[in-house]
């Protein structure tokens, strides 16, 4: 499974708990409309960092770096390729 | 998972439980009735380097590692009656951490060596008269202007607030992405035009810790006290939550055991309708509940500040921690004033202070109810 596979099913499972009838694209803005918000951003980040054995350092937390599925998988990438 | 301490961890506990025993307990009871910050002890605590234990040695500190540092406040938090005090210490030890952990280099080589020797007082403020638990609903404005940023609103209730030297505040500089990714986190010091702070708040526990109101009235800031960067402050809250939520729930335990330790030699000397009313079934269960729950509270503290230690995610783990304790002690303080009875009641003893001490740990660092919602959230609920 892709990167951003792994991440919109886990946003549609865990933090949507199945309520979003259509998949989430890759561009959906996943903060403006609400569909995280800063304990979710936590929640993700506890599975990203356990899923993909990665760190993410305090310069990373940053809201733009959760605004999408896209912007999420850059950032996942970028700390894998460290 | 190895939860025993190592010798030099109990070399560290056994000098400040001595220390503390010495120097910070006596004429508390003056101190708490006239409601006073104890400057002159908080001089002493810096001197043990209480306050350096977590920053590197570049910027002043001891490099302690983080369960080290859980370690020696759970002592101290046991050894020392004087909770405000020791609520004055862990304040400053936070927001040194979110210095150390987001701020840039300049802001941590200028801060940290004054956090680490404890020559000035920091403060974090987040409350608001209009937001408690809903934090990030502030109305502090931080407005863009040049190279720097004009400050306006009001913060209450702020800890070490009418004592503090330095002061991160949190405010917004993006009401469109607010909460998420409008707000902001600064530095500002005493002296800066517009800046002001109140008299320390009459308060019911906690009385030698002071808290108060700060107000900012067109209050310039350079772009230089960004703490992180701009839009980082509910990222940077949540962050630091975690460390909070380990290094409060860590005192909060010593006092359980501290109170549990004095329940049970009471319990064993005062004597009713012949024995020792400890031999009564109902201030025996009362104990045994109390002495269960430090025992859980001590697993749920060190396997947070383990995860911390290791700079891993662990929102559970010190909600988690920081709700069972706080709450433990909360009843274990009341429980403490029904075993004594009429002398838990008076003022003379310690258990009535330590029960009005004990019920701002479930309000403050986020409430019991704040506690139960996260922990329902990473449940999946």
């Amino acid at each position: 499974m892709s990167t951003s596979d792994t991440i919109r099913d886990f946003i549609a499972g865990e933090i949507l708990h199945g309520s979003q009838k259509i998949p989430l694209k890759d561009q959906d803005p996943l903060i403006e409309s609400g569909i995280i918000d800063s304990l979710g951003v936590m929640i993700l980040l506890t599975f990203i960092e356990e899923r993909f054995s990665i760190q993410i350092p305090s310069e990373d937390l940053m809201p733009e770096n959760f605004s999408s599925i896209s912007t999420i998988t850059d950032l996942i990438e970028r700390r894998l390729d460290d | 998972m190895d939860f025993a301490f190592t010798q030099e961890q109990l070399v560290m506990r056994k000098t400040i439980i001595d220390f503390a025993r010495q120097e910070l307990n006596p004429g508390l009871a003056e101190r708490d009735r006239l409601g006073l910050f104890p400057r002159q002890l908080w001089e002493k605590c810096a001197e043990m380097r209480l306050l350096a234990m977590p920053f590197p040695e570049q910027y002043g500190g001891d490099g302690f590692d983080f369960v080290s540092t859980v370690a020696v406040y759970h002592a101290l938090g046991y050894a020392s009656k004087d909770s405000g005090l020791v609520h004055a210490l862990m304040t400053q030890i936070i927001s040194g951490l979110q210095i150390l952990l987001f701020g840039s280099e300049e802001l941590k080589a200028k801060n940290l060596p004054n956090i680490a020797s404890g020559k000035l007082i920091y403060a974090q403020a987040i409350t608001e008269p209009g937001s408690g638990s809903d934090a990030l609903a502030m109305r502090t404005t931080a407005r863009k202007v040049g190279d720097g940023y004009i400050l306006n609103g009001t913060k209450t209730m702020i800890s070490n607030g009418p004592v503090a030297d330095r002061v991160l505040i949190f405010a917004v500089t993006d009401p469109v992405k607010k909460p998420f990714g409008g707000v902001s986190c600064f530095i500002v010091s005493q002296g800066d035009p517009g800046f002001s702070a109140g008299k320390p708040m009459e308060k019911m526990g906690l009385r030698t810790l002071t808290n108060g109101e700060l107000v900012f009235s067109d209050c310039r800031v350079p772009s230089l006290a960004l703490i992180g960067r701009e839009g980082q402050g509910s990222m940077l809250f949540g962050e630091t939550m975690e460390w909070e939520r380990t290094l409060i729930p860590a005192c909060l335990l010593g006092e359980l055991e501290r109170i549990i330790e004095e329940c049970v030699k009471y319990a064993k000397e005062r004597q009713a309708f012949g024995q020792s009313i400890g031999d009564f079934q109902a201030i025996s269960h009362k104990l045994a509940r109390m002495k269960m729950n430090a025992e859980l509270g001590a697993l749920a503290l060190y396997s947070a500040a383990a995860l911390k230690n290791r700079r891993k995610r662990a929102a559970m783990e010190t909600s988690t921690a920081k709700l069972f304790i706080s709450e433990s002690l909360k009843q274990a303080a009341l429980d403490a004033v029904q075993i004594r009875g009429g002398y838990g009641y008076m003022s003379e003893y310690d258990a009535e202070r330590e029960l009005r001490d004990s019920i701002a740990s479930t309000i403050y660092s986020g409430t019991s109810e704040m506690q139960l919602n996260i922990i329902a959230r990473l449940a999946g609920l």
